[in-house]
């Protein structure tokens, strides 16, 4: 007993340590730390401090390219160059320089992101994660109906307003011929296939257009019936077979399952993290001045609502 | 004083369940219950294409420097799923998705430094290692100005063809690796094709010679290798080399499609190699082999034919961008012949003539070249050529120089002179990578403008005017001729060559105007000659005293951005028997179909975001697909 509850805590502590964004607060920590106790001053800070192991990187550097270690006056000049570049970056931050350059924002913001990616591809979901996750979004894994149809087309520039008495008729002999239908090509050319064997919905789409797939959908197999309206005009229709839409066995789409639930995970951490780091800012959001007026701030909460 | 906060909006996350149905269907198929097994006039074993896929052959996405390092955040994974029809948020924060997804993608990023801008985003250690890359790397971060000297540091690098990170191939192999994973990730056969590919990117002066690479292997054989780049040759007979290398090493199987002549100031379709010398027949064998098809179209401008090569084609003058390359040096007249399709196609008769060989033989697809990792080809859905250039308001969208920075005044061309195409058609009979790239190799492709209408094309010497209504037109074609891409060889005594042509338009698109079919041929005194023939057209107009077919009329409301389609038809077929046909003259045959006039993206962007149509590019464009050809050869088996 007294087991069970330590492992309840393990188990908890173990969850604790899977959650993407502990890891990601946790690495972000340790850099904000390193920084200030080993980096030698933060971005406010006017002290630089070059290290040992700096230098010897920058030797290394520099041998590389010239294949000869740098004369006393070149790595001083190496030197130079660093703190310059470090002066530079500090003057721009407390200049605020890096916050209005878009660039610079997307660049850390991309650097971020990517780190917070780093530490949910450590995780890969267990089965289980992934078929509970597949139930609640079992829309996205329904295998799609599909189709099998005859189809004789009607061509309205051609037949004009006879079109309309011509497919009543039409429909009429092939319901007294049934199947097969040898008059079928009583129907006008069309660059579409007469027999359509059994095909998925969005693939009827593709070649037929999103309104005949609509209206094919609820047609009764066995009969022929129409008109069933096209952007081509006008089809009398068969449906020979129709296979009604499934859900998939966790097994046949686990890689889809694993590959969707990664982009939404990444997506739902990510706003997760920035939810989370909104938390600190108060974001103010002014209002436009109008030709006499003055401003007013509205204060926005940290779900986005104006306050 | 104004001053304007800056908000950072942040999104919950809200899963658009939309999509009915899943792309997945790795289930056998069980009859239900209910279901008769119902036989319609049954074909025996059909085994010829008998679908359209369409899709984009030439996308890039942040893995290229040129998109990365200008904007693009996007990788290869979000440009697989937007293809998919998945909702994707651009890298300016726009939501976007297409209006059908499409069924085949290549994620085709420049080799030359391969995924060196995320590398630079995530600090990548290895990048750090490197001088080059260190200092890239700060002179990125260090805001926009060292991001566009980072820009023109690499761009030198590639002037002067020397790769910056050479001693850091594990890198280039890292990144690799990623494109591979993310096209295994979303190739899905039999519903979405991901090919892995890659562009080499030869300019020699700023002249375009880029040529896309495409797998038809999986990451087994992709990742045996690195791609091939413009730092390891300038000359496209250096990369058809290194294809043979890798089909040998591997078993796999490339092939290359070039693109935009009309960038190449006269290098694409040259009359010497890349090293000067004169084409000889081994050289054409070669060129047909590694180079199947062409992208004859694409944002970068159209390059079936240019009006001063066509004068006498009132079609010809569509989305024409002649002004210069990406080097200094401003197009001249003598250029245009080496640079556009069909006087191509043309020359490669002549050559045939000389050498035995066609070393000009190859068939047409249309591809975008976006860099924004979003294919789009549509008018309405444009997401520019560029991050820049994403949709918005902004004058830049328009105003933005593309080509000819470095020429003289006058030789520019503008963002709003791209055009909002293309599409890689491919006859085939089913979606998987082996299919399409087969397809593709036989050369059984069209281009269209971005727009999904179908052409189907046969030709032989029996076909008759009553075969055009067959039911079983297809398998009948295959029969007695040959499809798009194939050769006719040594006409029967008296006979001339026949066509049958079908085109459907966009079931959600626009209806056709008129099929043409275009014959080039050299004549028997060794002149090379051209002609347009209107083969099938809607509504009841006569062709002219001058053989013209009038106009189909034009339906557009520029304010509104909208058409209708009242005019045009939405399904024509022609037959057509060559009334000229001399069976000792070398010719080929190609299908241009054109749609009625609907409004070009510049329109919908007015419309849109309420800004002033510009005034050198047309309100209204009539789009277009163009089939690849069937070659006639006399005396020969």
């Amino acid at each position: 007993m007294l087991n069970n509850k330590a492992n309840k805590k393990k188990n908890l502590i173990r969850q604790w340590l899977r959650e993407p964004l502990v890891h990601f607060l946790a690495i972000g920590a340790i850099i904000f730390l390193s920084f200030h106790l080993w980096g030698g001053g933060g971005p406010g800070s006017n002290r630089i401090v070059i290290t040992p192991g700096q230098i010897d990187s920058m030797v290394m550097r520099f041998t590389r390219i010239w294949q000869r270690p740098p004369t006393s006056n070149e790595l001083k000049g190496l030197i130079d160059d660093y703190v310059r570049g470090e002066i530079a970056a500090r003057e721009a931050r407390a200049m605020g320089l890096d916050r209005d350059d878009t660039i610079i924002q997307r660049r850390l913001r991309q650097k971020l992101e990517f780190m917070a990616e780093d530490v949910l591809n450590a995780q890969p979901p267990t089965d289980e994660e992934l078929q509970a996750w597949m139930k609640e979004h079992a829309d996205k894994f329904r295998i799609e109906p599909k189709i099998g149809f005859l189809q004789v087309y009607l061509n309205p520039d051609k037949r004009e307003k006879a079109i309309q008495d011509d497919a009543q008729k039409m429909l009429e002999q092939l319901r007294a011929a049934g199947l097969p239908a040898e008059n079928i090509s009583a129907g006008d050319t069309l660059m579409l296939p007469g027999q359509v064997d059994l095909t998925r919905l969005s693939d009827i789409k593709k070649m037929f257009g999103s309104q005949f797939a609509d209206e094919i959908i609820q047609v009764e197999p066995g009969r022929w019936t129409g008109p069933v309206y096209s952007g081509y005009g006008f089809h009398l229709v068969y449906v020979t077979e129709r296979k009604e839409s499934r859900m998939p066995a966790f097994a046949e789409v686990r890689q889809s399952v694993e590959r969707e639930f990664l982009a939404l995970r990444r997506k739902r951490e990510l706003d997760a993290m920035y939810e989370k780091l909104l938390n600190r800012y108060q974001v103010t959001m002014q209002k436009p001045i109008e030709q006499s007026g003055t401003a007013n701030a509205a204060t926005v909460d940290s779900r986005g609502q104006i306050q | 004083m104004k001053k304007r906060a800056i908000i950072s909006i942040v999104t919950t996350a809200i899963l658009l369940c939309t999509t009915a149905y899943a792309m997945d269907d790795a289930a056998p198929d069980y009859p239900t219950a209910s279901s008769k097994k119902v036989q319609y006039s049954p074909y025996p074993e059909q085994n010829f294409p008998n679908k359209v896929y369409f899709g984009d052959t030439h996308l890039h996405t942040s893995y290229s420097t040129d998109a990365g390092m200008v904007g693009c955040t996007l990788g290869p994974e979000d440009a697989y799923r937007f293809a998919r029809g998945e909702t994707v948020t651009s890298s300016t924060g726009v939501p976007a998705r297409l209006h059908r997804p499409l069924d085949f993608l290549v994620v085709s990023d420049h080799s030359e430094n391969l995924g060196l801008s995320p590398a630079i985003a995530e600090s990548n250690p290895k990048l750090l290692e490197n001088e080059w890359g260190k200092k890239e790397h700060d002179l990125v971060k260090s805001g926009t100005e060292g991001a566009i000297k980072a820009y023109e540091n690499w761009m030198h690098q590639n002037a002067i063809r020397e790769d910056p990170l050479a001693d850091m191939p594990e890198l280039s192999a890292d990144m690799w690796q990623k494109e591979i994973d993310a096209a295994e990730k979303y190739n899905q056969p039999g519903l979405f094709t991901a090919f892995i590919g890659f562009e080499w990117t030869s300019m020699p002066d700023g002249n375009n010679l880029h040529r896309n690479v495409i797998f038809r292997d999986g990451g087994d054989k992709a990742s045996q290798i690195v791609p091939f780049s413009q730092y390891d040759s300038f000359d496209a007979e250096d990369l058809w080399k290194w294809m043979q290398d890798y089909e040998k090493k591997t078993g796999g199987r490339l092939l290359a499609i070039p693109h935009n002549g009309n960038l190449s100031n006269g290098l694409m379709f040259d009359d010497v190699t890349y090293t000067g010398k004169p084409l000889t027949r081994d050289y054409a064998l070669r060129r047909q082999k590694w180079e199947p098809v062409y992208e004859i179209t694409q944002m970068k401008g159209d390059g079936e034919t240019h009006p001063s090569l066509s004068p006498t084609d009132e079609f010809a003058d569509y989305e024409t961008w002649d002004k210069a390359s990406f080097g200094p040096q401003p197009k001249t007249p003598d250029m245009l012949p080496r640079e556009y399709a069909r006087e191509a196609l043309k020359r490669g008769l002549a050559y045939e003539e000389k050498l035995g060989v066609n070393p000009f033989k190859f068939g047409v697809i249309g591809s975008t070249d976006s860099h924004t990792a979003l294919s789009t080809a549509e008018e309405d859905n444009y997401f520019g050529k560029v991050t820049l250039l994403e949709p918005s308001a902004d004058p830049v969208r328009f105003d933005e120089v593309i080509a000819g920075r470095p020429a003289p005044k006058g030789y520019q061309m503008y963002a709003r002179q791209i055009g909002s195409a293309g599409l890689a058609a491919v006859w085939a009979r089913e979606n998987t990578r082996e299919a399409l790239w087969d397809a593709i190799a036989r050369k059984e492709v069209f281009a269209t403008t971005g727009t999904r209408l179908r052409v189907r094309i046969f030709g032989g010497f029996d076909y008759t005017e009553d075969d055009l209504v067959r039911s079983d037109f297809a398998k009948y074609g295959y029969e007695k001729g040959v499809p798009m891409g194939s050769d006719l060889k040594n006409a029967p005594e008296g006979k001339a060559p026949a066509f049958l042509i079908r085109a459907l338009r966009d079931p959600d698109g626009a209806n056709l105007d008129r099929v043409q079919l275009v014959k080039g041929w050299l004549n028997a005194e060794g002149k090379l000659q051209e002609k347009v023939y209107d083969v099938a057209w809607s509504g009841d107009r006569k062709p002219g005293k001058d053989g013209k077919l009038p106009p189909v009329g034009n339906t557009v409301n520029v304010k509104e951005a909208s058409y209708t389609n009242a005019i045009g038809a939405p399904f024509l077929s022609a037959y057509w028997k060559d009334p000229a046909f001399d069976a000792k003259e070398r010719a080929f045959y190609y299908v241009r179909v054109i749609e009625i006039p609907t409004p070009r993206w510049t329109t919908y962007d007015a419309k849109i975001f309420g800004v002033k149509l510009p005034e050198d590019v047309p309100a209204w464009i009539q789009e277009r697909a163009y089939t690849s050809s069937i070659w006639y050869t006399p005396g020969s088996d």
